[in-house]
């Protein structure tokens, strides 16, 4: 029961109520402590002041309050609505839904209290609670539409089709006369009704419907995309082609269109002839376009593609295009197309006028630069590959355009495959002062900066483009505007330098960002209902599902765990980078860690120092909001986690989940597992990786781990879990097998490969360690090789780290590597 | 390859939705929260749309699970190289209900391939088609002369005000617009259908039906709160505002 007020304070409290939806906060905690003043113990006032508090940031002693509310008045519906509230706020959902259900038992008419359940447990994706929910809403308001769409929503996403379609019909009905042609709502839940009809499989049914509903739907253009996939679905070709060259009327940069329409005329892919005459009636109907243009070139062979080539080739270089490259280099993994090309195009420069002096004016000019740019790229190409000429022909360009960004830019990217970052970045600094105002070129550099592990100057770079006033300064509005390329790049030459506190910091930066982007859905599960555009809410919550399946997750994630890893392998890098081969002398690197950790301490007190600082100046940013001071900017406590490996995990689950595919993840997963000691999980590694690729690399040395690892367990695995790893890894690496041979055939089976060969060898010397010398020497023949890559022969390097071979034997490497690749830097050791 | 997509059709990309803003911040200073992106593909669906490079061995994905049906791109993530970000004006000042672009940039790497004129081509057709757009604004920056050249000479856009100090770094914009009317859907025709359909189902046909015209709609429209550009917090302030209305 709701503790009973004067008729003053009743009005008091319902002003408060006001405030609060109006967001006045100031006034509405005023009024609330007018309130308390006579009434000091009065449950609903305290809840109201409570959730206020928590809307002005004040989480904990919001908390406080609204507990207190509670003991005051554990039978008010508006204390344990707040209470919910608040624990909604702190994203503890489980929690929040319990205070809802105590709240909505109180008072079970209540709309507000319902509504905000129903919203939790669609974040929850408790779709029975959510039907549930809905229908109570729907018998309380039948007469609104979005109820019962809400309700047809709740059915679909559970899976029940049936129900959804049926709800739908049953409100259709209820319409007398077809609402008008502006009603968006009315268009799109039609709309909606025909997607969950094609979703259950009854795609001619959707056809039907589509065909009567169609003509007065807004979306004009998404009833012709279902309408031509329906029609090819049902193999009704003659018409399906007539709605495919519909669509490409209004698009014909599209390649799915085309395909599609292939499809429809039913023309074999080999029927070169008829193919290209599709595609030339969309070059004669928009001859501006390119995909009419270009896509021939996929699939025409021999004279007829030189043919189609060269005047491909020509009509762009004469434009000047600039991404002419980009746009052919996928047909390089075709040798005879990438040759072609190749001769195309150095015919163009060996046989064109040059342009010294003479009076052809400045397109031959561009033509020529064009060609030079294009055989730049051509052989910086990593399928056409020489550095040499890349060179040679990028300083043709740049000599006959030298403002002209892009050459420049390639110019730093041939540095980038020599090895060379540090020429790299700053080439590539030169063409971003080629266009100040350009922050595509600016993007560029920084990356640069960070490859070359200049974190500070890469920074810099990105200020020039961020709003510096933002509270973190120009760090602080990347992580605002949640830049994750620029905080996942950070964080990787942070984790080159070994500056692991630092790095973990950006990486849980980018993790954070995917909550909030998870935490962004919410709103839309009331605000697409009032907006009526119900398939793209639906396609939203599906993706959200998935959210993290995205490459730039999987890349930070990876990063983050190989951190975790490296922390968990060597302990003492939470206090800094220790210098190379301090390993060898102990009493050397207990030196170099005590200067580690007096190197982190004065890092410390100086970012300390400017926190005072800045909370002298001011204790808000420009915009207002008060935002709370990092406690921990550089990661510090990050990195001396006491469990590594569980941290890993928070990173590894939804990857593993997600990206099951991904046999980095896979050989990822196994190392986390096998160091915290979970046998059956770090199998089940093993497993999928082998089905994604059983000759692998990494994964023929981790079989080899496993087995010794089970060889040489300190104490035996539960019998269960014992016949189940045994029985299964049987499959992978059979007991009985003999593990020298099996190695030896893995080497002769993959001797053309050098990452086969690293991995051979570096089995060979887990199972002999007498064999190191050997080893080491054969490591370095590998760099004779004449497929070798750089990336490749740096991975050599580390796994000499790895092996814990000698600091000669490095510089061995490292030597052979540095002749081999003279631009290259990185296998200078410091 | 690049292929122009519409952002959430049939399939939906949106998915690409963190690359298109990658795609915004690595081209242009004006950046917004994911929140953003997502509320125009939530509010507008029909307006945005997204140019990605063909994966090398085109889109292996299907709708239907014997690979028939037209291809899908959804779950690949292909490389964004341009994007257009469009709304319809929610309080147009003059009234008049207007399409608005509020971010349209292509990768350098991309540039004169037609990739911005496609999609500004696509997106102005659909403000039009879905959402009767008398006209589309835009801003840009003055010293931007190849966008300048785009929307006027290539497009038709005419340049209706110069707005002073109009970017946060002080830069001047123009204001420019162009109309789309012709490109509306023929709704008399529309109603000549219903009317027909409506004549053959029932024996008494309901002549007294007459247009749901525009005007009568608008007002049950809700009442809309201003979304703060950019920085702001967008869908935030939007729900809590009108939850707050309808709780009572």
């Amino acid at each position: 029961m709701p503790q009973p007020l004067s008729s003053k304070d009743a009005s008091l409290f319902r002003q408060v109520v006001r405030h609060y939806e109006n967001k006045q906060h100031k006034k509405g905690i005023k009024t609330a402590e007018q309130i308390l003043k006579k009434n000091p113990n009065h449950g609903d006032t305290l809840a109201m002041k409570a959730l206020i508090m928590s809307n002005m940031g004040q989480q904990e002693e919001a908390f406080v309050l609204a507990k207190e509310a509670l003991k005051n008045d554990m039978k008010s519906h508006i204390c344990w609505h707040v209470y919910g509230l608040l624990y909604r706020a702190e994203k503890n959902y489980e929690e929040a839904i319990k205070a809802y259900r105590f709240a909505l038992r109180i008072e079970p008419e209540s709309q507000p209290i319902q509504r905000d359940l129903a919203l939790l447990q669609m974040q929850m994706r408790d779709y029975q609670g959510y039907i549930q929910s809905r229908k109570t809403m729907l018998q309380a308001r039948p007469g609104f539409r979005q109820n019962w769409t809400a309700l047809a929503i709740a059915h679909h996403l559970s899976g029940d089709l049936e129900e959804a379609e049926k709800v739908l019909t049953t409100y259709e009905e209820t319409l007398k006369i077809p609402p008008p042609t502006s009603d968006m709502e009315h268009s799109e839940a039609v709309l909606y009704k025909n997607m969950i009809m094609a979703e259950s499989g009854k795609v001619d049914k959707a056809l039907e419907h589509l065909e009567q509903v169609g003509y007065r739907i807004a979306d004009v253009l998404a009833v012709m995309e279902m309408k031509a996939d329906y029609l090819l679905r049902l193999g009704r070709k003659a018409e399906a082609e007539a709605a495919y060259t519909a669509l490409l009327d209004r698009n014909p940069d599209n390649s799915l269109y085309y395909d599609a329409l292939i499809r429809a005329k039913g023309i074999s892919s080999d029927d070169h002839t008829a193919l290209k005459a599709v595609y030339d009636t969309w070059v004669e109907k928009n001859p501006r376009g390119d995909a009419a243009r270009r896509i021939p070139l996929e699939f025409l062979e021999g004279d007829d593609f030189k043919q189609a080539a060269d005047a491909y080739l020509q009509r762009m270089l004469k434009k000047g295009v600039p991404s002419l490259f980009a746009n052919l280099k996928s047909l390089y993994t075709n040798p005879v197309k990438r040759d072609t090309v190749q001769e195309l195009v150095e015919g163009y420069v060996s046989t064109a006028p040059q342009s010294n002096g003479s009076s052809e004016g400045t397109d031959n000019t561009e033509f020529l630069s064009s060609s030079y740019y294009f055989l730049a790229q051509h052989y910086n190409y990593r399928l056409s590959r020489n550095l040499t000429k890349a060179m040679e022909n990028v300083d043709k360009a740049i000599e006959l355009s030298p403002k002209a960004v892009e050459y420049q830019l390639t110019k730093a990217r041939v540095w980038k495959h020599y090895g060379n970052m540090e020429k790299a970045a700053e080439e590539m600094e030169k063409a971003r002062q080629l266009d100040e105002k350009d922050r595509y070129i600016n993007s560029k550099a920084a990356k640069y900066q960070l490859r070359n592990n200049d974190n500070d100057k890469g920074l810099d770079n990105m200020s020039k483009f961020t709003r510096n006033e933002a509270v973190g300064g120009a760090l602080g509005d990347l992580h605002d505007m949640q830049c994750t390329w620029y905080l996942t790049e950070d964080g990787e030459a942070y984790l080159r330098q070994k500056k692991l506190g630092l790095a973990l910091k950006r990486f849980h930066a980018v993790y954070n960002i995917f909550d909030t982007w998870q935490e962004d859905q919410f709103d839309f599960h009331s605000f697409s209902l009032r907006k009526g555009m119900i398939r793209a809410y639906v396609d939203m919550v599906r993706w959200e599902d998935r959210l993290r399946d995205h490459p730039f997750y999987t890349r930070v994630a990876v990063s983050a765990i190989k951190a975790y890893l490296i922390l968990h392998d060597d302990p003492d890098l939470a206090h800094g980078p220790l210098p190379n081969g301090s390993g060898e002398d102990d009493s050397e690197r207990k030196k170099a860690l005590k200067k580690a950790k007096k190197e982190q301490q004065r890092l410390e007190k100086l970012e300390a120092e400017k926190r005072e600082a800045r909370k002298a100046a001011s204790t808000k940013g420009v915009d207002g909001e008060v935002k709370k001071e990092d406690e921990d900017p550089l990661g510090t406590k990050l990195a001396q986690t006491q469990d590594p490996l569980k941290d890993a995990t928070k990173f590894l689950t939804p990857l593993l989940e997600l990206s099951p595919k991904s046999i980095e993840a896979q050989c990822l997963g196994f190392e986390v597992y096998l160091r915290r000691g979970k046998h059956a999980l770090a199998l089940k590694c093993l497993s999928a990786a082998h089905a994604i690729d059983a000759s692998n690399p990494t994964l023929h040395v981790q079989l080899l781990r496993f087995r010794k690892a089970l060889d040489t367990l300190p104490e035996p695995l539960a019998p269960q879990v014992a016949e189940v790893v045994n029985a299964e890894f049987e499959t992978l690496l059979p007991k009985a097998q003999n593990l020298d041979e099996w190695n030896n055939t893995f080497v002769s089976t993959h001797k053309d490969s050098v990452p086969h060969q690293q991995a051979g060898l570096t089995s060979r010397q887990l199972l002999n360690p007498d064999s190191k010398p050997q080893c080491e020497q054969d490591l370095a023949s590998t760099l004779d090789s004449t497929d070798i890559t750089i990336e490749t022969a740096l991975a050599g390097l580390e796994l000499l780290n790895e092996w814990g071979s000698s600091q000669a034997a490095q510089t061995a490497y490292a030597q052979k590597a540095s002749s081999k690749w003279p631009e290259a830097t990185v296998f200078r050791l410091e | 390859m690049v292929d122009i997509l519409p952002l959430s059709s049939y399939p939906s990309y949106i998915d690409l939705l963190p690359s298109i803003q990658t795609c915004n911040i690595t081209n242009l200073p004006e950046n917004y929260f994911l929140k953003y992106y997502l509320y125009h593909a939530l509010t507008w669906p029909q307006l945005s749309f997204v140019a990605v490079v063909r994966p090398k061995n085109g889109y292996t994905k299907h709708t239907a699970p014997d690979g028939s049906g037209a291809g899908s791109v959804a779950e690949q993530y292909p490389k964004v190289v341009g994007y257009v970000l469009a709304k319809m004006e929610e309080e147009p000042t003059d009234g008049v209900a207007h399409g608005h672009i509020t971010s349209l940039s292509v990768m350098r790497t991309h540039r004169r391939l037609g990739i911005a004129e496609r999609l500004m081509r696509m997106s102005q057709r659909a403000m039009a088609e879905s959402h009767r757009a008398k006209y589309v604004s835009l801003h840009v920056r003055m010293s931007n002369t190849a966008a300048l050249r785009l929307y006027r000479d290539t497009l038709g856009f005419e340049v209706e005000t110069v707005e002073s100090k109009y970017y946060a770094d002080g830069e001047d914009a123009y204001a420019m617009r162009m109309d789309l009317s012709n490109m509306w859907v023929d709704w008399a025709e529309i109603e000549r259908k219903d009317r027909e359909r409506a004549a053959s189902d029932e024996k008494d046909g309901d002549e007294g039906d007459e247009v749901g015209e525009l005007g009568k709609k608008e007002e049950e429209k809700e009442k809309m709160v201003r979304v703060k550009v950019g920085r702001g917090l967008g869908v935030g302030d939007l729900v809590e505002k009108n939850e707050a209305q309808t709780a009572q």
